[in-house]
């Protein structure tokens, strides 16, 4: 059984980019271009792990972590945030959400897909 | 016998008067022996009748009146004159003590037998003379008074016209008494047309200030005294000027007549320059805001234009680095050769991006240190083995001289081997093939001491400023090269100096080579 990840960022490219590899690495990947279909894709959905960009066009991702906390349907998903914004600063937002990772953009192709594994219990 | 009862009838007449009179009165004959005396010779002298009629006037009271002075009036003066008023004696009576008399005598022929008798007033001025004395002393004291009031006047007027500050007398009426050289001087007036003038009059009613009446006629009668009471006016001939008056009303030392002291600063200056402060004070507040402000703007701008680069950084660098790797098939060997370029240029521009933020940080005071034990001698070993490809490619000799005893120290682990990355790596960069680079290492003080030295291009002295200044690469045929961000040197040093460090830079110039050395303490604390 694949696993399932769900990737929500509104930039096509990374988008993209992040899908081919976790492809490649053998998940079955679900997209959403901003934090309310990411919502209800992982609602749908239940992922194994969500890879989600910070800022989004709809609200942060921290709020849209909040949301997903609150469902006892996907309360437990992993949740690993994916930002260019790597200053401490905006961590800051993040640290309060449980069962959550961090990694910075740009990424490293080589070691993407097995960071990501590693949230997955 | 009407005569002889005549001639007694008016004795006792004589002798009634003699007796009503307040003073003592002697009546004497020729001989100067007592014939008769006055009730009040004997209450004032203290003698009895029995004592006194028919005694030489000398041997009275234990010849108590043997005064040189009465027998001068009695012997020599009264028979040349017969009268005498007003002869001043002042004698010591055993019984009465010291006495000042006045003696009046008139000598006159009595009866047919032209006997002659002296009649002697004595009056006893002592009491008098001593409310005189007193009188006296007193006129002297009030004198001498007069006079220290004299001198206290000069000397307050003195005083008043030594006083920087202008000072003007009043009078109960607010007319002017007197006013102090410096009044006329700063106000422009003359003495003229000051003294004697109501004081709203002054200078063609110039003085007729609101706030300067509600002073005199409102408050100071009831407050008697006032201290800095601030008062602006527009004069007419010296312009707006801002005054603080001080006033008392005082009594003068005669009668009840009250002045009015009124000292006059003027402290427009002072207030222009205290407003002047308080505006630069003001100004200053606003720029601090103001920087402070923009420290946030380009801290928000940093972070922004971080995060904007990064995203398509990570575009470039994410799918050249997939291309590269041939994830989704093979790629001929032009088209590996250009990918790879594209992600060497991607990882130097974020490598670029990294070092700006990470410069802005320290100086905006926000590098924190993750401070850990870290085992030296390993640590520099691991770094140089980081450029040795480099080294070798450019057939360079690198020596690593490690002292034995050198301590492990504690510090930031990623920051440390930052600093020694940059370090070797400029060191590789800058020396030309064939050269020698080196690093030395070895505990000094309470510290440790690592020197990283070459054979290459050196830096000019002209230069030697520049090249902290970010940016700055030396310009040689062999290294005008895209690597390098020309940040490495100067964020070395801010990281070093971070730690409790020093950096320095030492080259005998042009193509002589170059020899960075650097400082940590055993264990470093935050800031610089």
């Amino acid at each position: 059984m694949r696993k399932k990840a769900l990737v929500v960022d509104d930039n096509g490219n990374n988008l993209m980019l992040e899908k081919d590899l976790l492809e490649v690495a053998g998940f079955e990947v679900f997209e959403a271009e901003n934090a309310s279909n990411g919502i209800a894709v992982a609602g749908r959905e239940k992922p194994d792990i969500i890879i989600m960009d910070v800022r989004l066009p709809d609200m942060r991702g921290s709020e849209a972590a909040r949301i997903l906390r609150q469902d006892k349907e996907t309360r437990d998903i992993p949740i690993v945030f994916v930002t260019a914004s790597v200053m401490t600063e905006g961590r800051e937002e993040l640290k309060n959400i449980t069962n959550t990772g961090f990694i910075g953009k740009p990424i490293n192709t080589r070691t993407f897909a097995k960071e990501i594994s590693q949230f997955i219990k | 016998m009407f005569r002889k009862r005549t001639v007694t009838k008016s004795q006792e007449y004589s002798e009634n008067i003699i007796d009503t009179v307040r003073e003592p009165l002697i009546v004497l004959d020729q001989d100067l022996r007592v014939v008769t005396v006055s009730r009040s010779f004997y209450e004032v002298f203290k003698v009895k009748p029995k004592e006194t009629v028919g005694q030489l006037i000398y041997d009275l009271g234990n010849k108590q009146w043997d005064i040189p002075k009465l027998r001068e009036l009695l012997e020599t003066i009264l028979p040349q004159k017969a009268t005498f008023d007003n002869y001043e004696v002042e004698h010591d009576f055993a019984t009465i003590g010291r006495r000042i008399m006045l003696l009046n005598a008139r000598q006159i022929q009595r009866g047919a037998e032209k006997e002659r008798i002296i009649l002697l007033a004595i009056e006893d001025i002592t009491e008098r003379k001593e409310i005189e004395a007193g009188l006296e002393k007193t006129r002297k004291e009030l004198a001498a008074i007069k006079i220290s009031e004299d001198e206290a006047r000069e000397y307050s007027e003195s005083m008043i016209d030594t006083v920087r500050e202008p000072l003007i007398v009043l009078d109960q009426a607010l007319r002017v008494v007197t006013a102090s050289r410096s009044f006329y001087v700063v106000f422009k007036v003359k003495p003229e047309e000051t003294v004697g003038q109501l004081i709203y009059d002054l200078g063609n009613k110039q003085w007729n200030i609101p706030k300067l009446r509600e002073l005199l006629e409102t408050i100071l009668p009831q407050k008697t005294t006032f201290d800095n009471y601030e008062v602006e006016h527009d004069f007419a001939a010296i312009g707006r000027r801002i005054m603080l008056l001080n006033a008392r009303q005082i009594k003068r030392v005669s009668g009840k007549e009250r002045i009015i002291l009124l000292a006059i600063e003027d402290i427009t200056e002072r207030r222009e320059i205290e407003d002047g402060l308080e505006k630069a004070h003001e100004e200053l507040k606003e720029l601090a805001a103001e920087l402070e402000r923009t420290a946030r703007v380009k801290s928000e701008f940093l972070a922004n234009m971080s995060h904007e680069l990064r995203t398509p950084l990570n575009s470039i660098n994410g799918f050249s680095e997939v291309l590269y790797d041939e994830t989704f098939g093979p790629l001929n060997e032009k088209q590996k050769k250009y990918v790879n370029n594209v992600l060497t240029s991607g990882k130097h521009l974020l490598l670029l991006i990294n070092q700006i933020l990470d410069m802005a940080k320290v100086e905006a005071g926000k590098m924190k240190l993750a401070l850990s034990g870290l085992p030296m001698k390993c640590l520099l070993n691991e770094i140089s083995l980081l450029v040795a490809d480099m080294v070798s490619k450019k057939k360079l000799q690198m020596l690593l001289e490690i002292a034995e005893d050198l301590p492990d120290i504690e510090a930031d682990e990623l920051k440390v081997k930052e600093i020694i990355y940059n370090l070797l790596s400029n060191a590789v960069k800058f020396t030309p093939e064939g050269g020698k680079l080196g690093m030395r290492a070895k505990k000094a003080g309470s510290g440790i001491e690592v020197t990283v030295w070459d054979t290459g291009v050196g830096i000019a002295p002209e230069n030697m400023g520049k090249i902290f200044e970010g940016f700055f690469r030396v310009d040689t045929p062999y290294s005008r090269v895209t690597e390098g961000t020309g940040l490495g040197l100067p964020l070395s040093r801010k990281l070093v100096e971070l730690h409790g460090g020093k950096l320095t830079v030492e080259s005998e110039g042009l193509n002589k080579g170059a020899l960075i050395r650097f400082t940590l303490p055993i264990i470093s604390r935050e800031g610089v």
